[in-house]
C-alpha cells in the first residue's frame, strides 16, 4: 500500500511534467467520460494493429448472458518493444479492465487498466495508471 | 594595367565580403546552431559514402520542448539544479515503470495511460529550436496571421467531428509531414537510414513515411509537382549529408509535433544535415526557410543516439484505424443526445 501511495504521488509530479502529450487520436471524442466500465471477461483475439491494439474479451453478465467486448490498447510497437509478444496474451486469459465506454454505447471501451484478476498490470511500463486521480496524459 | 587589375579584383573581394557579412545572419544560423567541427571521421561504404546508415530514434529527446520556455532566454542548457530534477524525474518514472500491481484504490482516466508511452532520457539541452538565439519559433507573417485567422473563422459553429475531413491528416494515417516525423513525440520516434550507390532512404516509423534521396544533383522537377513530403535532393558536405527539400503541398503540415501547428507554405525550403559526430551519436539539423509564413528562417536541432536496439516494426496503419471511425460516432451519439436534451428541455 505504501508503495502504491508513494507510486501516485510520485505519478501525479510526472504527469504534470509531461503535458502537454499528443496521442494519435483525441480519446475524449471517442469514449464517454461519464460511463466508467469495469469488465472482468475473457479473452478472445488480440489485434496486433496499427495505430492502436485492440483486444476482444467476452464478458459474461451475472445473469448468464455473454457479451462480446473490444478494448483499445497501446501501440503494438510499443508493446513488442517492451517484451510484449504474440504469445503473452493467450486466447482464453482471463483480464480484468478499467476504462470508459463509447459514447455511441457500444461494447467499446478505451484499457485504462489493463490487468490480470489479481490486478497484477498486464502491461508493464503502466506508469499512467493507478493514480488516484489520474488525468492520463494526452488528449 | 596590371595595377588596375589588381585593384578591381580587391574591390571586387571587398564587395563580396561585404555581402556575405551582410547576408550570412540572414541565411546563417546563429553561433548555437554552427555544428562543432566533428573531428570524428565516419566509416566509408563500399562506394565511398560516409556511413550513416542505422536506427535513430528521437525518444531520449521526449521530454526535450520544441521551443524553449521564455524564462531561460538564450541559455541554450539548463542549469546543474535543473538537471539533476530531470534525472531525479526520470528515476521516478523508471520506479513507476516497475510497479507491478495497480493500487485498489486507483482511479482510471479517459485519457491515454502510460503503458502506451515512451520515456526519454534526461537531456541538457532546453529545447529543440536552437535558432533564433532565443530558441522559440520565429513570428508568423502578416499573410500566415491571416490564413490562420480565416482558418479559424471557417472552424466557426463546425465541430471537430463532423467529417472525417475535420480530422488532422496524422488521425487520418495519411502523413505527418517530413519535420512531424522526425521531432519526437510520446511513441514510436523510429527513425532509421538506409544507403545504397547514389540514394539516402530515410525510414520513418510512425505512419509509415520513407524519404527517398537521390545524390547526383539532379535538379527538382517543376514546381507543379507538388507532395506532402516534398520532394528531396542530397550532397555530401565532407561527411555531412545535405538534403535540400522543395515542391512541398502547402497548409497542410506544420512543423510542431505530428505535423500540427501553423502550416508551412509550399514555397517552404527545408534544409536538413545529418553528421555523425562519434561511433553511437548523430547531430541532426533541420532549417526552415518560408518567408510567407515565418518571418525568418528557424533551425532545430537534435543529438540523436544510434540505438540497434530500437527495430522499426511495420506501421500498416489504415487497415486498424478504428478510432477515425469511433471519432465520428461519437460525435453523432454527441448530437443525438443534445437533440434529445433539446426535446426533453421544449416538452
Amino acid at each position: 500500500m505504501r508503495n502504491t501511495l508513494s507510486f501516485s504521488v510520485a505519478l501525479v509530479g510526472f504527469l504534470l511534467a509531461v503535458s502537454p502529450v499528443r496521442a494519435h487520436h483525441a480519446f475524449a471524442a471517442e469514449y464517454d467520460g461519464k460511463k466508467q466500465v469495469h469488465l472482468e471477461g475473457v479473452v478472445t483475439q488480440m489485434e496486433w494493429i496499427n495505430p492502436h491494439t485492440w483486444i476482444h474479451i467476452d464478458v459474461t453478465e451475472p445473469d448468464g448472458k455473454v457479451t462480446s467486448w473490444m478494448v483499445e490498447g497501446g501501440s503494438p510497437n510499443i508493446l513488442l518493444r517492451r517484451g510484449f509478444n504474440k504469445g503473452s496474451l493467450e486466447k482464453g486469459q482471463k483480464i480484468a479492465v478499467d476504462g470508459f465506454q463509447a459514447k455511441d454505447g457500444s461494447n467499446r471501451a478505451n484499457g485504462s487498466n489493463i490487468t490480470y484478476p489479481d490486478g497484477k498490470k498486464l502491461f508493464l511500463g503502466s506508469s499512467g495508471t493507478g493514480a488516484p486521480a489520474d488525468p492520463g496524459p494526452g488528449k | 594595367m596590371r595595377q588596375r587589375v589588381l585593384t578591381s579584383l580587391m574591390v571586387l573581394a571587398a564587395v563580396l565580403a561585404s555581402v556575405l557579412l551582410v547576408t550570412l545572419p540572414v541565411i546563417g544560423q546563429a553561433p548555437a546552431t554552427k555544428a562543432k567541427k566533428s573531428a570524428y571521421k565516419p566509416p566509408k561504404l563500399p562506394w565511398g559514402d560516409p556511413d550513416l546508415q542505422g536506427l535513430w530514434p528521437g525518444t531520449d529527446l521526449i521530454e526535450v520542448p520544441l521551443q524553449r520556455d521564455a524564462k531561460a532566454g538564450e541559455r541554450v542548457e539548463v542549469t546543474e539544479e535543473e538537471f539533476a530534477q530531470r534525472q531525479a524525474k526520470a528515476e521516478r518514472t523508471a520506479e513507476n515503470d516497475r510497479v507491478a500491481y495497480v493500487a485498489k484504490d486507483s482511479k482510471v482516466g479517459i485519457n491515454p495511460p502510460g503503458y502506451w508511452l515512451e520515456h526519454g532520457r534526461p537531456q541538457k539541452i532546453t529545447s529543440l529550436v536552437v535558432d533564433p538565439p532565443n530558441g522559440r519559433i520565429p513570428e508568423l507573417t502578416d499573410l500566415a496571421k491571416q490564413k490562420a485567422a480565416q482558418a479559424k473563422q471557417a472552424k466557426q459553429g463546425h465541430g471537430p467531428n463532423e467529417t472525417w475531413e475535420d480530422q488532422s491528416l496524422y488521425d487520418r494515417c495519411i502523413t505527418r509531414g517530413v519535420m512531424g516525423s522526425i521531432l519526437p513525440v510520446i511513441y514510436n520516434n523510429g527513425t532509421q537510414i538506409v544507403q545504397g550507390p547514389g540514394y539516402v532512404a530515410i525510414r520513418y516509423e510512425m505512419i509509415h513515411e520513407t524519404k527517398i534521396i537521390p545524390l547526383d544533383g539532379r535538379p527538382h522537377p517543376s514546381s507543379n509537382v507538388k507532395s506532402y513530403m516534398g520532394d528531396a535532393r542530397g550532397h555530401w558536405e565532407g561527411n555531412t549529408l545535405v538534403i535540400e527539400t522543395t515542391n512541398f503541398l502547402g497548409d497542410k503540415n506544420g512543423i510542431g509535433l505530428n505535423g500540427g501547428g501553423t502550416p508551412h507554405s509550399a514555397d517552404m525550403v527545408l534544409t536538413e544535415k545529418w553528421t555523425r559526430t562519434s561511433p553511437d551519436m548523430m547531430e541532426y539539423t533541420a532549417t526552415i526557410n518560408d518567408p510567407k509564413t515565418w518571418v525568418r528562417p528557424w533551425t532545430v536541432r537534435m543529438p540523436l543516439r544510434l540505438n540497434p536496439e530500437f527495430p522499426l516494426y511495420e506501421y500498416a496503419c489504415h487497415e486498424g484505424n478504428y478510432a477515425m471511425f469511433n471519432m465520428l460516432k461519437g460525435a453523432r451519439a454527441d448530437e443525438k443526445a443534445a437533440e434529445e436534451a433539446a426535446k426533453a428541455g421544449k416538452k
